[in-house]
């Protein structure tokens, strides 16, 4: 049993640091608030669905276009919605809150609320690890969730715009100053932060169903693991999946199944009473001290 | 005289405050009889149920409609969403949908009625403030009856045609003795959703099974919306359980299926699990239900030979709405919500009135077949189910066998197959 609550908390671990890391892209490193992620990312499950199901696309042209899709309409979204109330934190979260509700209701509204919307398995079938059987959907969770953290640092350490990025997250004027255009960093960190999340959406639906409560969930896990880890830090983001992972496959296993999503709830509240930062966020180190 | 004017105005107010529905408790000829339909028209259950009553309304209006006294009343149904089913949403919310239909659409009676348990018992107090005759076919905890029991006069409005969670558990207990007798099976891990009628349903099974000699490994509870039940599956391998009896009304539990195949579970799955219960699930679900054994809590979304209008329901419907919308007929609801119509119509019928307290005595004197079987409600206001549809209304269980296909194993009255070990648990 130990064995298994291994293996699947480390599964549970990488589902969490792959939904979390297009929120956290965004967010925490650009600086950018978009709150509408789990809109988004429900949005990415249902276009791959109606790409398959009414257009009969192949599975691999309808993921593409997804992606690219989804990127687009983040980058729109920052020049229509958020460049008019770039700056104040408040304005940004509502604004971008308001438009997440705005689609998963449009969904729920449009009746795409049932159980027939599954998105197929990239790869059926399953293999032994250690005498615990795992399929390739997980195998393929694990591949493309590290895949992505490790993108996500060497895009942010030794990338252009990955630079630009956390300029303009640790001190905007400065980073102007510099000839870093703002707007245009974060209108791509946006794009970027959707894609993201587009590609989580594509690889994890497939374990369940496209469920409209799923883009206030996914909207959690990314704020707690966030949190938790600390906005702007990727291996912050990588250690804060991993305790929230094994805590929620302990609880479950140990304590009752109904308290998993307690697990979330009370993390956020023991890391910003004891650190706000975050496990191994800096930004608000001083203020903190002061 | 104007005392005397002001005086009569002020006892009709007095009258209306006391009972806001009066005005609308008299017919007058080519009036609509109303029939409201607050539910949670998201949901499958009440989607189809919805359907369900369109469908015998329109047949009902096709032969001239509702003979109440000396006059023939058209039928007319209104729904609203009360979004019951979705995590989050607050009970007091559902109530104020079902109010606000109550107060624009003045209905005589009230079909469908609930989807949540706890919404139901806080609706029976706004049901008794308006004097409504109401049929509840999908809510499920037996507190209802409870209070109907206990304070008969403020309650007395409320009636409910389907199952209950006491009789899915004697359904299912019946199910797990045809697998004890077959198998020899007797450990048993239980899942159910944190709702009031799939615990009560647990619970009500695990006092059965202990009373039956076999043993409960757990009784695990998942909030609804949750889709990963890795934490219990890794458990139900550990404990060596032989058969997973899961009992969930929300979209994301068919994936408990696919998860369990994922992980190689070697158990049978015997509940219920509401998509897995639909014709359809076998495409949706990709074959992965193959061995499931679930219910249909009432005749009419499976076609049953010895209970006819089931049959003709089922057909009908096809017609009425597509056969992809038949195929999509979920296992709960919706034959109880087309009977509820006929038994409102023949309840005003003989009656002569649609006056509420005349309507209820109607109602307790129901005694028809339906697409459901025999319809009679106890003293409790509950219908009587059992396993036999001439005497009672009647539930199945089936198990998923290839290619495919919905085969009824339970109750053995009119069982097409016997249980067959899935192919996973076949050495």
């Amino acid at each position: 049993m130990l064995l298994s609550i291994l293996i699947y908390g480390l599964i549970n671990s990488i589902i969490l640091a792959l939904t979390a890391i297009g929120f956290s892209l965004t967010f925490g490193i650009s600086g950018v608030a978009n709150f509408a992620y789990g809109g988004f990312y429900i949005l990415s499950g249902f276009l791959v669905w109606m790409l398959l199901n009414y257009l009969r696309f192949p599975l691999l042209l309808a993921i593409a276009l997804t992606i690219g899709v989804v990127g687009l309409l983040g980058f729109i979204t920052y020049w229509i919605i958020l460049l008019r109330v770039r700056g104040i934190a408040l304005s940004e979260v509502i604004a971008t809150f308001a438009l997440g509700v705005g689609i998963l209701e449009l969904f729920r509204y449009l009746g795409f609320v049932t159980y027939e919307f599954t998105l197929p398995y990239l790869k059926k079938g399953m293999i032994l690890i250690a005498g615990v059987p795992v399929d390739y959907q997980r195998l393929y969770i694990i591949g493309i969730g590290l895949a992505l953290v490790l993108f996500l640092y060497f895009f942010t350490h030794h990338t252009r715009i990955g630079l630009s990025f956390r300029g303009i997250a640790q001190n905007e004027r400065t980073a102007i100053s510099l000839g870093i255009r703002s707007d245009w960093t974060a209108a791509l960190s946006l794009a970027f932060g959707c894609a993201m999340g587009a590609l989580a959406a594509i690889v994890i639906l497939p374990l369940g169903i496209i469920s409209i409560n799923t883009g206030y969930e996914v909207l959690l896990i990314a704020v707690a693991v966030g949190i938790v880890g600390g906005l702007e830090s990727v291996s912050g983001i990588l250690i804060a999946s991993l305790i929230l992972g094994y805590t929620q496959v302990f609880t479950g296993t140990y304590l009752k199944p109904e308290w998993m999503m307690v697990v979330y709830l009370a993390a956020i509240v023991i890391v910003l009473t004891i650190k706000p930062s975050g496990l191994f966020g800096k930004f608000k180190e001083l203020e903190e001290r002061v | 005289m104007k005392r005397k004017n002001l005086f009569i105005i002020l006892l009709v107010s007095l009258c209306f405050m006391v009972n806001p529905y009066i005005a609308s408790a008299q017919l007058k000829p080519g009036d609509p009889i109303v029939i409201g339909v607050p539910t949670a028209l998201g949901s499958i259950e009440g989607r189809d149920g919805w359907m369900a009553i369109q469908m015998a309304v329109e047949e009902i209006n096709a032969k001239g409609g509702v003979q109440v006294g000396p006059n023939k009343h058209l039928l007319k149904a209104y729904a609203i969403d009360t979004r019951e089913h979705e995590p989050g949403i607050p009970v007091h919310d559902a109530l104020t949908a079902a109010e606000k239909l109550i107060l624009e659409r003045k209905p005589h009676a009230i079909a469908l009625g609930n989807f949540r348990s706890e919404v139901l018992l806080s609706t029976m107090d706004l049901i008794s403030k308006y004097r409504l005759p109401y049929i509840c076919s999908i809510a499920m905890t037996p507190l209802m009856q409870k209070k109907v029991t206990e304070e008969y006069d403020k309650y007395k409005y409320i009636f409910r045609n389907c199952l209950n969670a006491p009789y899915l558990s004697m359904y299912l207990g019946g199910v797990m003795g045809f697998i004890r007798k077959e198998f020899g099976f007797n450990r048993a891990y239980i899942i159910t959703q944190d709702v009031l009628w799939a615990k009560g349903t647990g619970a009500g099974l695990e006092k059965w099974y202990k009373e039956n000699g076999w043993e409960v490994l757990a009784f695990d509870t998942y909030a609804t919306g949750a889709s990963d039940f890795s934490p219990s599956l890794i458990k139900v391998r550990a404990q060596k359980a032989q058969v997973i009896v899961p009992i969930f009304d929300m979209p994301q539990s068919g994936i408990l299926l696919k998860q369990a195949r994922a992980m190689q579970i070697p158990a049978l799955i015997a509940g219920f699990i509401s998509p897995i219960a639909c014709e359809n699930a076998w495409k949706v679900f990709e074959g992965e239900v193959e061995g499931m054994i679930n219910m249909i809590y009432e005749v009419g979304p499976i076609p049953v030979k010895a209970v006819p209008k089931s049959v003709a329901f089922n057909e009908n419907y096809g017609r009425r709405w597509g056969e992809k919308a038949r195929t999509e007929l979920s296992g709960h609801g919706p034959g109880p919500s087309y009977d509820s119509i006929y038994i409102l119509a023949s309840a005003f019928e003989r009656a002569k009135t649609v006056e509420p307290e005349a309507v209820v005595k109607a109602l307790e004197q129901t005694d028809m077949h339906g697409a459901i079987g025999r319809i009679r409600f106890g003293k409790d206001h509950q219908v009587i189910f059992g396993f036999d549809p001439k005497e009672t209304a009647v539930g199945v269980g089936f198990q998923w066998k290839k290619p495919g296909q919905r085969v009824v194993v339970f109750p053995e009255g009119f069982a097409e197959a016997k249980i067959d070990l899935p192919p996973y648990m076949k050495k």
